[in-house]
């Protein structure tokens, strides 16, 4: 039961023209966009699909409140595809959709599809380092810090953390049925889980909540290293979205993380570099504090340099 | 993020003009120039009330998903964008989400005999 990712998200929204902005300041590509709502795809293909919230034709949400009405999964091949279906059908309804996906619901009431990747393989290096001792290297002669103006785009589609009421129940589900497996756990919190076809860390994460907050912590697109993702929190910053925690470092994970408020009625993160596992991965587990969450948090302040008549929130003027 | 008032007097911080702010429209602030809004002023059935920019679910978290957006699409409901909580706008109580029942902690302000708006410095 290869499942490779996330492929896309569907929300409903009651702004469509504000959520379609609020996406593309982040980086992403709107693609087939009208007031109705549309796509909008990292480099890879994986997406965000925003539409009207009193569209009929989206699933319901898992609670009333959370506007994630669909999650959808890459699979790697039909073989994958119809081994899911095979496996969900046993206790619950499976629908054929007309392109080709199946649709169906987990056990924490989200509305889940998979289908048959659309994810687009591609080359482009990552953030190098010059780090004395190393074996790779930045070529000699390219910049580490990149021309002003230049894009910075999410690679692909990373992870979403559901507010689940039954923690382990949602656990059992993607673990038991969906192939999952625990790569690492806050005690008394929940799991981070890997599909079997993915080396990241996690594509999900759970957290046990009370059934007022059943939905969406968050979800996030990978960049492509941490100069990208805090360049490019630092621009959306600047064009008045509101951060909420970050920029700093996991430590389950590792991945380098900045969270802003979303008009998802969730969380939405930028992240770069997250730990890759295979099956020799031994999962740890930690107790949910400031020291056991983050290595480093930073703090924002605005663009500042030491100097005569230089003063504003500057700590040596 | 932040709006810096422009006038201190006398303990009140003025904020902006009263009228500045269109039914069903809010707007934040940082009247005690901390580089974040601290407080917000929305106006709803014609009256304007201001609120700490605090959500009660997350103790200090700020609402706001976009400058001075601290409501839903048709301005009846005051929303924390961090996780969806939803305010009623005459009595900051949460109606949906997290924090249900909770309240969120308003802030006096005044408007004076020149339509100028201003809040009390602490």
């Amino acid at each position: 039961m290869k499942i490779v990712g996330l492929d896309s998200l569907i929300f409903g929204v009651d702004d469509v023209p504000g959520a379609a902005r609020f996406l593309v300041d982040y980086g992403l590509t709107p693609v087939d966009v009208s007031e109705a709502g549309g796509r909008f795809e990292a480099m890879d293909g994986t997406s965000l699909i925003i539409t009207r919230d009193d569209d009929p034709r989206l699933p319901p949400p898992p609670a009333p409140g959370c506007r994630l009405r669909k999650t959808m999964m890459g699979v790697a091949d039909s073989a994958a595809l119809q081994a899911v279906a095979a496996e969900l059908r046993r206790d619950r309804e499976v629908r054929a959709l007309p392109d080709g996906s199946i649709e169906s619901v987990d056990d924490s009431n989200f509305v889940i599809g998979f289908r048959v990747t659309v994810r687009r393989p591609f080359v482009l290096p990552g953030e190098m380092f010059n780090a004395p001792g190393g074996v790779v290297f930045r070529p000699v002669n390219s910049l580490g810090v990149p021309p002003p103006g230049t894009a910075i785009r999410p690679r692909s589609l990373s992870h979403v953390v559901y507010f689940v009421p039954d923690v382990l129940k949602a656990e059992a589900f993607y673990v038991n049925r969906l192939g999952f497996r625990c790569t690492d756990r806050f005690t008394a919190t929940g799991p981070f889980l890997q599909p079997a076809g993915s080396l990241d860390h996690h594509t999900h994460f759970l957290i046990g909540a009370p059934p007022q907050m059943h939905g969406v912590e968050h979800f996030t697109f990978h960049f492509g290293g941490p100069s990208e993702m805090i360049a490019n929190g630092c621009r959306f910053v600047e064009k008045g979205y509101q951060a909420f925690w970050g920029p700093g470092r996991h430590i389950l994970g590792s991945n380098w993380f900045w969270y802003f408020n979303s008009p998802f009625a969730c969380h939405i993160e930028m992240d770069a570099d997250m730990d890759l596992h295979d099956a020799s991965w031994t999962p740890r587990e930690a107790t949910l504090s400031a020291d056991t969450s983050q290595t480093f948090l930073l703090k924002m302040r605005k663009k500042w340099t030491p100097g005569p008549g230089i003063h504003e929130n500057g700590d040596y003027a | 993020m932040a709006t810096t008032p422009d006038v201190t007097v006398a303990g009140l911080v003025r904020l902006c003009r009263a009228d500045e702010i269109g039914e069903g429209r809010s707007r934040g602030f940082d009247p005690h120039e901390t580089g974040e809004d601290t407080i917000f002023v929305l106006r709803s059935g014609g009256v304007l009330r201001g609120w700490r920019n605090a959500c009660p679910h997350v103790d200090g978290a700020p609402m706001a998903w976009r400058r001075d957006a601290y409501l839903n699409a048709d301005g009846t409901r005051i929303v924390c964008h961090a996780h969806g909580a939803e305010f009623l706008p005459d009595s900051g109580t949460c109606v949906q989400g997290p924090c249900i029942g909770k309240r969120l902690t308003a802030v006096p302000i005044v408007i004076d005999r020149c339509g100028d708006l201003w809040v009390m410095e602490k």
